[in-house]
C-alpha cells in the first residue's frame, strides 16, 4: 500500500544567519487513495512540506515514508528516480516551459524516463485528451488560458502515473470557472493507490479533502486572567519556532532573549529587564516565536493574552504594542 | 530531452541568429587572418618555385640564398657547375629596390639570373631579359612589354611579363639578367648572392653550403615573421571573441531558463540531460557560425589587398574548433544549470 507517513519532521534553513524552522516536529499519516489539503497562511511551511515529500528538500530530522521508502534516506540517482517515477508535481503558476507546446510539456517527463518519442507523444496525447485539451495540444503556454495551463500541468504531473501527486496552490491564479475545472480534475486523481497532497490557503478547496491538515493551528483566543511565571536562572520560558498565546511582561529579574543561529549557536538579542515585554508579534499574528527566552537571574514574568494586553495599554494600545513602547510595571495584576 | 533544447533555440531564434552571424563574422575574420599568414608562405613558395631551381649554393653561415645572403664572387659558379651531379648552375642575385610610379616610388624585389635559367621564371608575355638594360616584371605592376621602367637609379626596358609574381606581402618581383642586377645594386661588381643549381651536386666548395628551396622560401619569409606573428595573435584573439559570443549567448539562455531547469530537475530530469541540451545549443550555434564563417571568408578574402590563401586544413579544423569553442563557451552556463535548486520550481510567478 502506498500510504504516506511523516514522523517528527523538522525542516530548518538559514535566513540572514538565523535558524528558521517552518516545520517543527510534524507527524502525519495518510492512507492511499486520499486527498489531503495542507491549509495555512503564507509562510507556514506548506510548500516546504511539499518539497520534502517530493524529495526536493532534505529535512533536518524526521522521516517521510512513502510506498515503503524513506525519502529522507535517498541520495543522488535514487532521489532523481523517486522524483521521476513516484511523484508528480503541479506547481504554483503552472511552471510550464514556455518554448514547448502543451504536448511537448507533457512529453518531458516521459522522455526523461526513457520512453521513445513515439510512445511519449501517444501517451501525452491521451493525457491531454483526458484533461479536455485535445484541440490545444500544439499551443504554447502563452496561448493558453490559466485553467488550460493548469490542466496541462496536471497532465504533465500524471504522465508517468505516479503514486504521489503534489499540488502547490493549484487555484492561486485562476478565476472561478477555471477553479472548478481544476478542482474536479484534482479530486479525480485521488483514487486507488494514489495519494494527492494539495497545499493551499484557498478554503474553497476544503470540501474536496479527505483530510485537512492545518499547518498553523489556531491558538486559543479566549481571554483569561494574567498568569505569573517564576523562573530560576537558566530556566526556559519558551522556545524559538514554537507557537504561543501569551505576551510576557517582566516584573522582576532579567531574561535573555536569544536567537538560534544557522550554525547551531545562539545570538543574544536583548536582555529583558523589569518593564520590558516580549512575545507580542507571534501572539498577535499567529506566528511561531522568533526567539528563545531564558531566565538570566531569578525572574518573574506576567503572561497576558493579546486582548488583556491591549486592555492594559489602553485605546492606543495596538500601535504602541507593535511599536514596543515600554509598559509601567507598577500596575501589577 | 534534446528536443527541448532544440525547441528553446527556435523560441530564441532571433537572438541566436544575431549570435550566429556575429560569430560567423568572427570565424570568417579568423579564417582570413589564417589565410593572410599562410598567404605569405604561399607567395614565397610561388616565387621560389617559379625560378625552377632545385638547390642553392650559398656562403657558409649565410641566412639564405636571396634576401639573407652573404654576397660572394661570381667566379665560384664555374667550379660548382663542374661538380658531378650538377645539370646546370647559374649566378643568382637578389636585392630590394624601388621602381618609379608616376611621381612616387614603389618597393619591388629584384632578382638577377641568366636568360635561360635556372633562376629565371617563365614569362606569359614577351621574353626573358637578355641584356643588362632589359627587365621582365610582374603583371601586378600593371606595365606592358616595351614600356620604360625606372628601377633604382637606372632606366630599363620591359621585355617580358611574369604572371602574378610577388613576394613580401604582394610586393612585385622584377627579373633582370645577373649582370643587370649587378649594375643595379652592386655597382657593376661581379658579385652574386647564391648559385642556382639544377640537379644534385655531389660536393660543394669549401666555405659554402647547399640549401634547398625551403631555405629560399624561409629567406623570403623572414622579413614577414613579425607581421605573421601579429596576425596569428589577432587570429587567436578572434577565437577568444568567438568563445565569448557563444558563451554569453548560452549563459544568458541558461540564466533565463533557471526556472525551466528547476522544473526539469523537480520532475526528475537528470542534470546531465539538461547539460546535454545546453551543450547541444552551444555546439549548434558554433557549427552554424563556422559554416557561415567559411562563406563569409570566401567573400572577404578577395577584398583584401594581400594574398589570402586559407589552407584546407583550416576548413577541416574550423568545425572541430567550433565544437570545442561551443563546449568551452557553455561551461559558465553549465555551472549555473548544475547549481539550480529544484525547489525554485515551487516559487510563484
Amino acid at each position: 500500500m502506498s500510504d504516506l507517513s511523516i514522523k517528527d519532521l523538522v525542516v530548518e534553513y538559514s535566513s540572514g544567519g538565523y535558524a528558521v524552522r517552518p516545520i517543527n516536529g510534524l507527524s502525519l499519516d495518510v492512507s492511499a487513495g486520499s486527498l489531503v489539503i495542507l491549509l495555512g497562511p503564507s509562510g507556514c511551511g506548506k510548500t516546504t512540506l511539499l518539497s520534502c515529500l517530493g524529495g526536493i528538500l532534505r529535512p533536518k530530522s524526521g522521516a517521510v515514508q512513502f510506498d515503503g521508502t524513506d525519502i529522507t534516506k535517498l541520495e543522488g540517482g535514487a532521489l532523481a528516480h523517486y522524483r521521476r517515477t513516484k511523484v508528480g508535481i503541479v506547481f504554483q503558476a503552472f511552471n510550464l516551459v514556455p518554448s514547448l507546446t502543451a504536448l511537448e510539456n507533457v512529453m518531458v517527463p516521459l522522455r526523461a524516463a526513457g520512453n521513445s518519442r513515439a510512445a511519449s507523444r501517444q501517451r501525452a496525447e491521451e493525457l491531454l485528451t483526458r484533461v479536455n485539451l485535445a484541440d490545444r495540444m500544439k499551443h504554447r503556454p502563452g496561448d493558453l488560458s490559466g485553467g488550460q495551463q493548469q490542466r496541462v500541468a496536471v497532465a504533465r504531473a500524471i504522465a508517468l502515473d505516479p503514486l504521489l501527486i503534489l499540488a502547490d496552490e493549484p487555484t492561486a491564479h485562476l478565476d472561478f470557472i477555471q477553479v472548478e475545472e481544476v478542482l474536479r480534475l484534482i479530486r479525480s486523481l485521488a483514487q486507488g493507490e494514489r495519494v494527492v497532497v494539495v497545499a493551499t490557503h484557498d478554503s474553497r478547496m476544503l470540501p474536496l479533502a479527505d483530510r485537512v491538515v492545518e499547518l498553523m493551528p489556531a491558538v486559543s483566543s479566549t481571554n483569561r486572567p494574567p498568569e505569573t511565571v517564576r523562573l530560576k536562572p537558566g530556566e526556559m520560558l519558551f522556545e524559538q519556532s514554537t507557537m504561543g498565546e501569551l505576551i510576557y511582561l517582566v516584573s522582576e529579574g532579567e531574561l535573555d532573549i536569544v536567537r538560534e543561529l544557522a550554525d547551531g549557536g545562539e545570538e543574544l538579542v536583548k536582555v529583558a529587564k523589569p518593564g520590558d515585554y516580549f512575545g507580542e508579534i507571534g501572539v498577535l499574528f499567529h506566528m511561531p516565536r522568533s526567539a528563545t527566552v531564558r531566565a538570566r537571574t531569578d525572574a518573574t514574568v506576567i503572561g497576558y493574552t493579546a486582548q488583556a494586553f491591549r486592555e492594559r495599554l489602553g485605546v492606543s494600545g495596538l500601535g504602541e504594542l507593535i511599536d514596543h513602547s515600554s509598559v509601567p510595571t507598577t500596575d501589577q495584576p | 530531452m534534446l528536443f527541448a533544447a532544440l525547441r528553446d533555440m527556435q523560441w530564441r531564434r532571433r537572438r541566436l541568429v544575431i549570435a550566429i552571424v556575429s560569430t560567423g563574422l568572427v570565424f570568417a575574420m579568423t579564417l582570413v587572418m589564417i589565410g593572410l599568414a599562410n598567404g605569405f608562405r604561399v607567395e614565397a613558395e610561388r616565387a621560389v618555385d617559379s625560378m625552377g631551381v632545385d638547390t642553392f649554393v650559398i656562403k657558409a653561415g649565410a641566412a639564405g640564398p636571396l634576401l639573407g645572403a652573404t654576397p660572394f664572387a661570381e667566379a665560384e659558379v664555374a667550379q660548382v657547375a663542374a661538380t658531378p651531379g650538377v645539370i646546370a648552375a647559374a649566378p643568382l642575385a637578389c636585392a630590394a629596390t624601388t621602381v618609379v610610379e608616376g611621381t612616387s616610388r614603389r618597393s619591388v624585389t629584384a632578382f638577377g639570373a641568366p636568360e635561360r635559367g635556372p633562376g629565371m621564371p617563365q614569362v606569359s608575355q614577351g621574353r626573358p631579359p637578355s641584356t643588362p638594360d632589359e627587365v621582365a616584371v610582374s603583371s601586378t605592376l600593371g606595365r606592358a612589354v616595351g614600356d620604360e621602367l625606372g628601377v633604382g637609379a637606372r632606366t630599363l626596358r620591359i621585355v617580358g611579363i611574369v604572371p602574378n609574381s610577388t613576394a613580401l606581402a604582394k610586393t612585385p618581383n622584377i627579373f633582370l639578367t645577373t649582370e643587370g642586377l649587378q649594375r643595379l645594386s652592386y655597382n657593376g661588381q661581379p658579385t652574386v648572392t647564391s648559385i642556382a643549381i639544377k640537379g644534385s651536386p655531389q660536393r660543394i666548395p669549401a666555405g659554402y653550403q647547399l640549401v634547398d628551396r625551403t631555405a629560399g622560401v624561409n629567406d623570403l619569409l623572414r622579413p614577414e615573421h613579425v607581421a605573421a606573428g601579429a596576425i596569428s595573435i589577432v587570429a587567436a584573439m578572434m577565437s577568444i571573441v568567438a568563445v565569448l559570443i557563444v558563451g554569453s549567448v548560452v549563459y544568458l539562455s541558461a540564466l533565463e531558463r533557471l526556472r525551466d531547469f528547476a522544473v526539469y530537475k523537480a520532475i526528475g530530469v537528470p542534470t546531465r540531460s539538461i547539460l546535454a541540451g545546453l551543450a547541444l545549443q552551444a555546439v549548434i550555434v558554433a557549427l552554424l557560425a563556422a559554416a557561415l564563417g567559411v562563406i563569409f571568408s570566401l567573400l572577404l578574402g578577395p577584398v583584401f589587398p594581400m594574398i589570402v590563401v586559407v589552407p584546407a586544413i583550416a576548413y577541416v579544423a574550423l568545425p572541430l574548433a567550433a565544437i570545442a569553442i561551443g563546449l568551452l563557451a557553455s561551461l559558465a552556463g553549465f555551472r549555473r544549470a548544475v547549481a539550480v535548486d529544484p525547489a525554485l520550481a515551487f516559487g510563484g510567478p
